[in-house]
């Protein structure tokens, strides 16, 4: 390998670095500073930062071609339309129904129907029809085939449990889990179309594979995270054992008690308008 | 709820969960006498993958939460040194079972570009999920919110 090959990987890994890597950590940065401040200047600053980082996420494909990760930030820019339509269209549906703040108008019930339902065909366009995303003319987007199974087997999954879970646990909420194993039965039907009919890119064979695959990463990301999670709380458990136990203070005397019921006396009551 | 039906709501619901599941692949092996297209050395280097990684990534993210929990206790440097062991081990164990052959090594030439891989695919697969649990509490929620109103008390007649 001479010196002009090694300056060129160097220069390839510090252009994935800035114009992937570093967008990829800014989103999550600008949203903690959203979130986390009152200041409406530092709000801004932290919309902002997240927002370039998206748009510089995906245009990765183009500003840094020769990185295979970059495939993941073309994904985001595919899924990112209808992903915002199926979202705005479940937030205008929610809101303009009973709730006791935020209330939006009535009308507003239809237009979120009407975005949803376009979302979903713009995911299912991408399967069986001409929207898949494509890295290359004719070569499908890899990442789309861990999002799409992924996607499809979770709602259908998290929808039929959030059915029974309204039947058991909720209070005469049969017309709510009806919906909901509508969304489940939904999820499954693409699934079972998916298993059954070919896209002009993608076949049943390329989908069977990835739903399996997809069910073990759904496993093994379920397994990581509860093993992280115990081990979080193990070492704060552990820290907590050490820490000496509180000063033991007297109990109150009479007069204190006395006071604190006087207190309490002159804050409740309501027995005189 | 008492503790019996509390159990017997916890195991419809886990029952529920994977339903969908279980159905597709009861029609897979009804109509092909098996499960087509399911590699059992694919499926578990990606399992092996996906589980580092999201340990790993979640480790980090829960080191990150231990400053706040610090905020509180005068900022103890043990359980920050702990989980970042933790999180050491987790990276440490990635490098080390990939290292050790093609068992966790897909596509790809060499442990580090792996490590990348997992990183991005673990990304996309958490994007999945967190799209997923958005889509089905919305629509829940939107369902809740659809029905009329509720009364669940009355007013004493004065």
């Amino acid at each position: 390998m001479n010196i002009h090959t090694v300056r060129g990987i160097m220069d390839e890994m510090l252009q994935a670095l800035l114009l992937f890597w570093l967008p990829v950590a800014v989103v999550p940065f600008g949203v903690w500073i959203f979130l986390s401040s009152s200041n409406d200047q530092r709000k801004t600053f932290g919309r902002f930062l997240a927002f370039v980082g998206i748009v510089m996420v995906c245009t990765s494909p183009w500003t840094v071609p020769s990185s295979p990760s970059t495939a993941a930030g073309h994904l985001l820019g595919a899924i990112i339309g209808p992903a915002v339509l199926i979202l705005l269209g479940i937030y205008l549906i929610s809101f303009s129904g009973h709730v006791p703040v935020g209330r939006l108008p009535r009308s507003d019930r239809k237009l979120g129907m009407f975005l949803s339902f376009v979302g979903f065909a713009w995911f299912a366009g991408m399967h069986w029809w001409i929207l898949t995303p494509q890295i290359a003319s004719g070569k499908v987007n890899d990442y789309w085939f861990v999002f799409w199974p992924t996607f499809l087997l979770l709602t259908s999954c998290l929808s039929s449990c959030a059915a029974i879970a309204s039947l058991t646990i909720g209070d005469n909420r049969k017309t709510e889990s009806n919906y909901m194993f509508m969304l489940s039965g939904l999820g499954f039907l693409m699934i079972l179309l998916g298993l059954n009919v070919d896209g002009p890119l993608i076949t049943t064979d390329d989908f069977r594979e990835h739903l399996w695959l997809s069910v073990a990463d759904l496993a093994g990301i379920a397994a990581g995270g509860l093993l992280s999670v115990m081990v979080f709380a193990l070492v704060i458990f552990v820290y907590e054992k050490t820490l000496p136990s509180p000063v033991k203070i007297e109990a109150p005397q009479t007069a204190e008690l006395e006071q604190v019921a006087n207190v309490i006396a002159s804050h409740i009551g309501g027995g005189v308008e | 709820m008492s503790g019996s039906r509390l159990a017997v709501t916890w195991r419809m619901m886990a029952l529920a969960f994977v339903l969908p599941l279980l159905l597709i692949l009861a029609i897979e092996i009804t109509l092909s006498s098996g499960i087509e297209g399911f590699d059992g050395d694919e499926a578990f280097t990606r399992f092996a993958n996906a589980t580092l990684t999201s340990y790993t990534l979640l480790s980090l993210l829960l080191l990150g939460n231990l400053f706040f929990y610090g905020e509180s206790r005068n900022r103890p440097l043990a359980p920050l040194v702990g989980m970042f062991c933790a999180s050491l081990l987790g990276v440490a164990a990635t490098f080390f079972f990939i290292n050790l052959g093609p068992m966790l090594l897909e596509d790809n030439g060499s442990a580090q570009a792996q490590a990348i891989y997992n990183i991005v695919h673990t990304l996309v697969s958490a994007g999945a999920v967190a799209f997923a649990v958005c889509v089905s509490l919305g629509s829940m929620f939107s369902a809740i919110t659809s029905q009329k109103r509720r009364i669940n008390f009355t007013f004493e007649e004065e």
